[in-house]
């Protein structure tokens, strides 16, 4: 057990040592392509005075000769930008010249938030329909379910998030307040846009809705897994050892349908960063996503890099943690 | 561990002890396929006494692992459904009684043990907890007893270091110790019923030698009645009392194992007695059964082993044999059982 934990641990740093040398080649190579971003500091059309040139550059790490050669890996940049990140120096933004680690620590805890909420929710209502349609195989339950998640995935994300602001939220939320008051959970928890007094609560709603994204595929590998122990000969052996179905259901088939559920949970986190995106922008919610997506808009190249490292750092730390519980699930991986 | 005294009548309401210990009568299975039905087990009947061994034999597909599942209840319904008959356990039709009551059965009653230990187990918990588990479901026990438990039983199953054997989990035992890890579990309860469905398939010849052995010396100690579903009949002939043989879903020759190996009064167990090679035969080509076990889909009319019959006639093709029983405790499935018994055909 400890050995495997060890290799997947160094494989892990090393995965993330390579996203991150990839991103940052891919950066040097759009300055180097691209032009001086240093140059949008004033504003892109004039020509500036070549010392403030200089200046601004160092400001941004941007003076090393490496970004005039196309093709140059850059590694000193590269070091010193690990370095920097290791001290917890973020950088600063373009825009406002704000302390990037500052921002990190308001935004992160609100996309992890909305995370948490959406990971229970697809795995939650994915289970308990994916077990139920297992159970009543070819019947009008499982029928019913198979449709039902595939009519809520095929909506996109944006449009369930916008009819429920714009429909939903506003008269649900006035009901609410009528009977519970505004500063009640009641009052908070249906909000169309996110309160920074109760940041819990108003991201319960953005989070279910991201959840939504892969239920249909959650919920039929479930079912899929499902049959395939259900139909089992350890199943048949629990049955004759006189067991009640729902104690067959819990210890001889959940626990064995749960390595390709991990596996699609782990899969679908990376979806869901997309998801995070978009309900971040609609529903106000200062996060990771709205960070990239700005950065993006607005040619921050450092806000750009720091964004992704943090995606790439919890890419990475997910898949980690799929390996290490199917090691705890599956005696055979533990002693491979 | 404080021993409990164990009341049968408190897991089995209405047992009465002077009746047979299992009794299958006239049991009938379906399966019920894209609306077609097709007839699994054709009125199978046989008796198990307690302390005795019954052999069911038959081929592939001749329903004996149906009738094993029917009377263990763990068939899956549906597809298969059980039109009729009944399986009495010390005189109580267990068909007749509500889930709950045959799920006390199950394990404390009547225990199995299947052919493949490998697929039978569940790859993902120890051993341990899988004998345990039947102590702590029917009988309350603490986890740390249960442990306790199922390191005796691995004991009393010929697994050496049993201490440290218990927390392994199965993918980590060789093929016979999996199969006595099977077998412990069967035995965690005290079932007065052990069915084996092909115990010792899977196994080397070896092996399976050692297994039929543990099987014989638990069944004497425990005073158990033993089930043995087998399509081998020279396991038969050392382990069992009486053999019940089984050809497309129906028993059409039952006797004691001297008289059935030595004067058989059926067609079927005749030439599968030919096709066991022996000593006197060796040199000589075996003989063999021709032609195939039929479609249970669609059965040949009249007694259903004509089409591969040596004493074949007629009457064979149109009507259905009676039972006949040429001797006291011997019948046989047969228009001609009097003629095979006494060796005239």
């Amino acid at each position: 057990m400890g050995r495997y934990v060890i290799r997947r641990l160094l494989q892990a740093l090393l995965t993330l040592g390579i996203v991150l040398f990839l991103l940052h080649y891919l950066t040097a190579l759009s300055v180097q392509i691209r032009g001086n971003p240093a140059l949008l500091f004033f504003g892109g059309d004039r020509t500036p005075d070549p010392g403030m040139l200089a200046q601004v550059e160092r400001l941004y790490g941007l003076d090393n000769k490496c970004y005039e050669r196309v093709g140059d890996p850059c590694l000193a940049p590269f070091v010193d930008r690990l370095q920097n990140f290791v001290q917890g120096d973020f950088g600063t933004t373009l825009n406002g010249n704000r302390d990037v680690g500052q921002l990190l620590a308001i935004y992160i805890p609100n996309t992890l938030r909305l995370f948490i909420f959406a990971t229970l929710t697809l795995v939650t209502v994915a289970m308990v329909l994916g077990t139920w349609a297992a159970r009543h195989r070819g019947k009008f339950i499982d029928h019913t379910v198979r449709g039902t998640t595939i009519l809520a995935d095929s909506i996109p994300v944006f449009l369930i998030l916008l009819s429920y602001v714009y429909i939903v939220a506003v008269p649900l939320t006035r009901w609410a307040r009528d009977i519970w008051g505004t500063e009640s959970f009641m009052g908070q928890v249906f909000r169309p846009n996110y309160n920074p007094d109760w940041p819990w609560v108003t991201i319960i709603v953005p989070g279910i809705i991201v959840g939504t994204v892969g239920l249909a595929t959650m919920t039929r590998l479930i079912r899929a897994s499902q049959l395939e122990n259900l139909g089992s000969d350890f199943v048949r052996t629990a049955k004759a050892k006189g067991l009640k179905p729902m104690r067959i259901t819990i210890v001889h088939v959940i626990r064995n349908s749960m390595i390709p559920i991990i596996t699609g949970i782990g899969f679908l986190f990376a979806f869901m960063l997309s998801g995070a995106v978009l309900t971040e922008g609609v529903m106000g919610i200062p996060g990771m996503g709205r960070m990239i997506f700005q950065a993006v808009q607005r040619q921050e190249g450092n806000l750009v890099i720091v964004g992704l490292t943090v995606s790439a750092v919890v890419v990475v730390f997910v898949s980690l943690i799929v390996d290490l519980l199917y090691a705890a699930l599956d005696p055979r991986i533990r002693y491979e | 561990m404080a021993e409990t005294v164990r009341v049968i009548g408190d897991t089995l309401p209405g047992a009465d002890f002077n009746s047979p210990l299992l009794e299958v009568d006239d049991l009938h299975v379906e399966f019920r396929v894209r609306g077609r039905r097709i007839p699994a087990v054709r009125g199978a009947s046989f008796t198990l006494e307690q302390g005795r061994t019954l052999a069911v034999v038959g081929e592939s597909g001749s329903g004996k692992s149906v009738t094993s599942q029917a009377i263990m209840g763990i068939l899956d319904t549906p597809p298969a459904t059980i039109t009729g008959g009944a399986v009495r356990l010390h005189g109580v039709d267990l068909l007749a009684q509500s889930e709950e009551v045959r799920r006390e059965v199950r394990g404390n009653h009547i225990a199995i043990v299947f052919q493949d230990a490998l697929s039978a187990l569940n790859p993902l918990w120890s051993v341990g907890f899988q004998i345990g588990e039947l102590f702590r479901v029917h009988r309350g026990t603490s986890r740390k007893d249960a442990k306790l438990k199922a390191i005796e039983l691995l004991d009393q199953v010929g697994i050496p270091d049993a201490k440290n054997r218990v927390g392994h989990y199965p993918h980590q035992f060789s093929g016979g110790m999996r199969q006595r890890v099977m077998i412990a579990m069967a035995l965690a309860l005290d079932p007065e019923v052990l069915i084996a469905d092909e115990p010792t398939t899977a196994l080397d010849v070896t092996v399976q030698a050692q297994i039929m052995r543990l099987l014989k010396r638990i069944q004497a100690e425990r005073r158990m009645g033993l089930l043995l579903i087998t399509h081998d009949l020279g396991v038969v002939a050392d382990v069992a009392d009486e053999v019940a043989v089984m050809y497309a879903g129906e028993v059409v020759e039952r006797a004691g194992i001297r008289d059935a190996f030595k004067r058989p009064a059926h067609p079927y167990t005749k030439a599968l007695l030919r096709a066991i090679p022996r000593v006197d035969t060796v040199g000589r080509e075996l003989e063999v059964i021709g032609g195939l076990p039929p479609n249970p889909a669609r059965l040949p009319g009249g007694c259903p082993f004509h089409p591969r019959c040596f004493a074949a006639e007629d009457k064979c093709r149109t009507e259905v044999p009676p039972w006949v029983e040429p001797a006291a405790s011997h019948g046989s499935r047969c228009h001609f059982a009097e003629e095979v018994y006494t060796d005239e055909r």
